[in-house]
């Protein structure tokens, strides 16, 4: 074990070094194989910072006639908050709407004389209705108005949303579905792939691993060189795979951001994924990289070894 | 040490390879096996160094059933018999050195004994100063006794030499068998398997003659003679 270790260790490498092109097309294919598992993973990430985006952002208003009572509006509400689909309320008092409003058009002087003007607050007393799901919008709109409240509701503004809402929930749904899909199938691809050159390595030591087993070389002697042949190509795959995703992701894929090259995401949801997710985690993403690598060799490595191992043939 | 019981060895949808076959060699002998193609000289090496199992038959190396050996015992095994083929089967990257070197460091040895061993194998082959040259700097004898010196290195008990001579001219023929027997000399079992008529009539040494997998004779000091007469 003392001399297996370093001698193996030195058959790899000189191995990877001798085998020149081959080395270099294997590297090749396993950093692509990163690569674009990378970018879907981050495809994947960014379409969910704009789904979560998007559900902080739309919401229904259930205006309340301006007569209703405070008392009233709450009592809707406690109702409203029973409904599964629906994540949370916020109630917006009349004097509330009024000062918000003042605040947005504080450089408006005409709109704040002329609200000063009527005296009275023309707005409505509001509840603001965030749902679970974008797609239970619609459900939750039709209850509020059918609820036992309807006749102290004006108006359920949601309408203006509505299609939009409609085709994101879908959208997000079934882009979510497809890149999971494509995911899977494109990594199925990538290690059959990286399996075959690992055999075509294989095949080039052919004749030394015959040699190997005819001097009594233990199964295990013959497997660690390619071995470490496997963990060298995954380690420099994924060394080059990392650094080249994000500078894909920085420098072509945000300015060029159009839904086409990365469908559903925007520069501004993968700006954050660098920012807020890929820089702060890169402690935990490095060697989880490093070690998908690594894996992916391996694997490919041990799978690619069984038919030139084994027992005596009956 | 060697002892073949009945061994038969049947390849699926083919006529049997060997059959019933029972032999002893005993140690520091010299055996040689003759037969045409397909007699079964092949398969019958390969089952004395466990890389096939016979259909039905035991194979006694020193007492123990080679049909029965562990997978580490087969590794063992087969330090313990060296073998050489017709086709040498050197690694031309390596030098002469280093192809014998690595059957020495597959055994786990250290690099002061692979330093001490390799030089001395080589000269009992008579291969001194060709440590650094490559298999293709040399010729075809020189070529096979590169591989016997590696079949040595690590001082088996038994070398099974499956047609050593058959890609060399009778002159580096001859210069191998001549090594073939030297080691045994030195104390080496030696199983040669051959179709050089001019060799075993030279060596006047025990032959085994096999015909469609039967042996058909057996004899102290044989002559090379595939019919009995």
């Amino acid at each position: 074990m003392r001399l297996k270790f370093p001698r193996t260790l030195k058959t790899g490498f000189t191995n990877f070094y001798r085998n020149g092109w081959l080395s270099v097309a294997t590297i090749s294919i396993i950093t692509v194989t990163l690569f674009i598992i990378n970018i879907q993973f981050a495809v994947v990430i960014s379409d969910n910072l704009l789904l979560n985006d998007i559900k902080e952002r739309v919401s229904i208003s259930v205006y309340f006639k301006p007569d209703t009572t405070e008392q009233d509006v709450l009592i809707a509400k406690d109702e409203f908050s029973r409904y599964q689909e629906v994540a949370s309320i916020d109630y917006i008092s009349k004097e509330k709407a009024l000062e918000e409003f003042k605040k947005e058009n504080v450089d408006n002087e005409i709109m704040l004389k002329s609200l000063d003007e009527i005296e009275i607050n023309p707005f409505e007393p509001t509840l603001s209705v965030k749902a679970r799901e974008p797609r239970d919008y619609d459900l939750i709109a039709r209850a509020v108005n059918e609820s036992a409240y309807k006749d102290f509701i004006n108006t359920v503004n949601y309408d203006k949303y509505s299609n939009v809402i409609d085709s994101l929930g879908s959208e997000i749904d079934s882009n979510r579905q497809t890149g999971l899909a494509l995911g899977i199938t494109l990594t199925i691809i990538a290690i059959l792939i990286t399996f075959n050159s690992v055999r075509i390595t294989m095949y080039a030591h052919s004749r030394e691993i015959e040699i190997m087993r005819l001097v009594g070389s233990s199964n295990n002697y013959i497997r660690m060189p390619f071995v470490w042949e496997g963990i060298l190509y995954g380690l420099i795959s994924a060394a080059i795979a990392l650094p080249l995703s994000f500078i894909y992701l920085k420098f072509v894929a945000i300015p060029e951001a159009s839904g086409v090259v990365l469908p559903f995401s925007n520069s501004v949801y993968i700006e954050q994924f660098l920012r807020e997710i890929f820089v702060k985690n890169a402690v935990k993403i490095v060697p989880a990289e490093l070690g998908a690598g690594i894996l992916l060799g391996v694997i490919s490595s041990v799978i690619a070894m069984g038919r030139y191992l084994g027992k005596p043939r009956k | 040490m060697i002892e073949c019981k009945n061994i038969s060895k049947i390849y699926l949808g083919d006529s049997p390879a060997l059959e019933n076959i029972s032999f002893k060699i005993e140690d520091k002998e010299f055996v040689s096996i003759i037969g045409a193609s397909g007699a079964g000289k092949s398969t019958l090496i390969k089952i004395l160094h466990a890389e096939e199992k016979p259909t039905s038959g035991e194979a006694l190396f020193d007492g123990e059933d080679i049909v029965e050996y562990k997978k580490k015992q087969i590794f063992q095994h087969r330090r313990d018999v060296g073998v050489v083929f017709q086709d040498f089967k050197l690694l031309p990257k390596k030098s002469v050195f280093e192809n014998v070197a690595f059957a020495m460091e597959v055994a786990g040895k250290t690099d002061e004994e692979i330093a001490e061993d390799v030089p001395k194998v080589l000269e009992i082959i008579g291969l001194e100063g060709s440590e650094e040259k490559y298999p293709h700097e040399l010729s075809g004898g020189e070529q096979q006794r590169v591989a016997i010196a590696r079949a040595l290195v690590n001082r088996p008990k038994v070398l099974i030499a499956d047609e050593p001579t058959g890609n060399l001219d009778p002159e580096s023929g001859w210069g191998v068998l001549e090594s073939l027997i030297k080691i045994n000399e030195y104390g080496t079992t030696v199983i040669l398997a051959t179709h050089d008529r001019e060799a075993i009539d030279k060596l006047d040494r025990r032959v085994i003659v096999l015909k469609d997998g039967k042996i058909v004779s057996d004899k102290k000091k044989g002559k090379y003679e595939l019919e009995e007469k």
